[in-house]
């Protein structure tokens, strides 16, 4: 068949999926299932989360090494000094239904680099990060970073000596993980904020080192939507 | 209105405060293994549904923590909370988990968590 | 006699006829004593157990978030709030009971959504006619005039 079945654009129509969420949503708050006000206010929470506390947490443990030991021994109790807390913080008062409260930190050191990924899914520390990346929810990241790590790696621009432990961490139950990554030279001196800024997402999921004078994410295409997320804050 | 017969309370009744696995603490007993034991997973059928991946199974790790107590997924997923097992975070090295895993980096490892079910003694 | 929905019909036809699984041969309810071991477990897997499959490299990407998406997201989330499911029924309806067709064909919250829908006929808390009227409904508030 010679057919190259192409989706047909969408740009001003509502698809199906606009469709069926609409549908669902609308019902749901019919039925008393949950309110409008319970839906704007996950979304509303949802707008508050992003990397920067767990950024903190990185550059708090490089500077105090008794939070350093809290934040590995005890990754929920280390959190709330950065003004996230896992039970509480979330609209349920019992964690948010996805990502639960038992966040591991996971420590590297010059001769152990951890990388993290959901083989099964995607799981993710979203009250501590913020939401995960297109592509760490691929399944062609979830197939190979566990048996190909130094080639996935490498892809992502990092290259290991052979000699470096590098241990993946499958996220496969309730636990979620943030990379504590080795405080990179050249940051002697400072502040609490001049090394939040150099801890990027990549950084804490893994999939890069950081480095004086880089506080974003490599770049990379970004897909963009048919009608993206209005934000209003 | 619905006409479901479910209990929408029982999870907030439980965890409200306390949090998810929190809430789950000490309904296990005594755990199995201890850190630093060498275990294997077992193949046990996964029919419908389970959390533990194809590729680890049959090999050896270490336990390296008792992570939390909470229902298994598998009976989780259908919302049977009675029970629950203890879970472990048990570290690989790569080299045993895949044939074709090169030498060059024969200290690479992965660590990921098993509930008590899966998991024997080495 | 034509119309769009006997295109639309006539065209989901022709589609779904080309939609068979194969294992690189296709087959159509084969006789038990054809199915081995590796292929019991192979048509029994889990659609989300794929570490360690073999994958070519591809282009990492970044993704920008649709309305759509976020409000599926809440959705899923607030349910699982107020008790409707936890999120280990959410992940194996979604990821293992979709089946394997629908886990590759269908975009990430495409099956988020799908899930969502579900658990609401499964629960009682809709009926399948309900939320058929309301997609109906939906559909017909946003058609061009």
């Amino acid at each position: 068949m010679s057919d190259k079945h192409e989706p047909a654009p969408m740009v001003n129509e509502v698809s199906d999926f606009e469709v069926l969420e609409m549908a669902v949503r609308e019902l749901a708050i019919e039925k008393g299932l949950f309110s409008a006000e319970d839906h704007r206010r996950w979304t509303e929470y949802v707008h508050t989360l992003g990397p920067l506390p767990a950024a903190r947490l990185v550059a708090k443990a490089w500077l105090d090494p008794a939070y350093k030991k809290l934040a590995v021994t005890d990754g929920v109790k280390a959190s709330l000094q950065v003004g996230v807390d896992w039970i509480n913080s979330p609209p349920t008062g019992f964690g948010t239904p996805s990502d639960y409260c038992a966040l591991r930190v996971l420590e590297d050191t010059p001769k152990l680099k951890h990388v993290v990924v959901c083989t099964l899914c995607s799981c993710y520390p979203r009250p501590i990060l913020g939401q995960s990346p297109e592509w760490y929810r691929t399944p062609n990241y979830r197939r190979r970073l566990v048996r190909w790590p130094r080639q996935v790696l490498a892809e992502f621009g990092l290259q290991l000596d052979p000699d470096v432990e590098i241990r993946v961490a499958d996220s496969n139950q309730k636990t979620r993980y943030i990379v504590l990554p080795v405080r990179p030279a050249g940051t002697e001196g400072w502040t609490e904020d001049q090394l939040t800024a150099i801890v990027t997402r990549d950084c804490l999921i893994g999939v890069a080192v950081p480095k004086p004078g880089v506080t974003a994410n490599a770049k990379r295409p970004v897909r963009p939507a048919v009608h993206p997320v209005h934000h209003s804050h | 209105m619905s006409t479901s017969k479910h209990d929408r309370t029982h999870h907030a009744k439980k965890a409200t405060g306390i949090g998810d696995p929190q809430c789950f603490k000490g309904e296990a007993g005594k755990a199995k293994f201890k850190v630093g034991d060498r275990v294997r997973v077992k193949d046990l059928s996964d029919v419908f549904y389970s959390r533990t991946q194809t590729y680890p199974r049959g090999a050896v790790g270490t336990v390296t923590v008792l992570v939390y107590e909470s229902p298994a997924p598998e009976d989780e997923a259908w919302d049977n909370t009675d029970k629950s097992e203890w879970f472990y975070s048990v570290k690989f090295r790569q080299k045993d988990l895949w044939p074709d895993y090169p030498d060059l980096y024969a200290n690479d490892t992965l660590e990921t968590e098993l509930s008590e079910r899966w998991l024997e003694k080495a | 006699m034509s119309s769009p929905t006997r295109d639309r019909v006539l065209r989901h036809i022709d589609v779904v006829g080309q939609m068979q699984p194969a294992l690189h041969k296709q087959t159509h309810a084969p006789a038990p004593d054809q199915i081995d071991h590796t292929l019991f477990r192979a048509y029994t897997r889990m659609p989300h157990d794929v570490g360690g499959e073999p994958d070519v490299p591809i282009t990492w990407e970044e993704k920008e978030e649709e309305q759509w998406e976020l409000n599926t997201f809440a959705t899923c989330e607030c349910l699982a709030w107020r008790g409707v499911w936890n999120a280990e029924e959410r992940r194996r309806r979604q990821n293992v009971d979709l089946g394997q067709t629908q886990y590759l064909g269908l975009p990430y919250y495409g099956r988020w959504l799908l899930t969502a829908a579900r658990i609401m006929v499964d629960k009682q808390y809709v009926t399948l006619t309900e939320l058929v009227n309301k997609i109906d409904e939906v559909k017909k508030r946003h058609e061009h005039k």
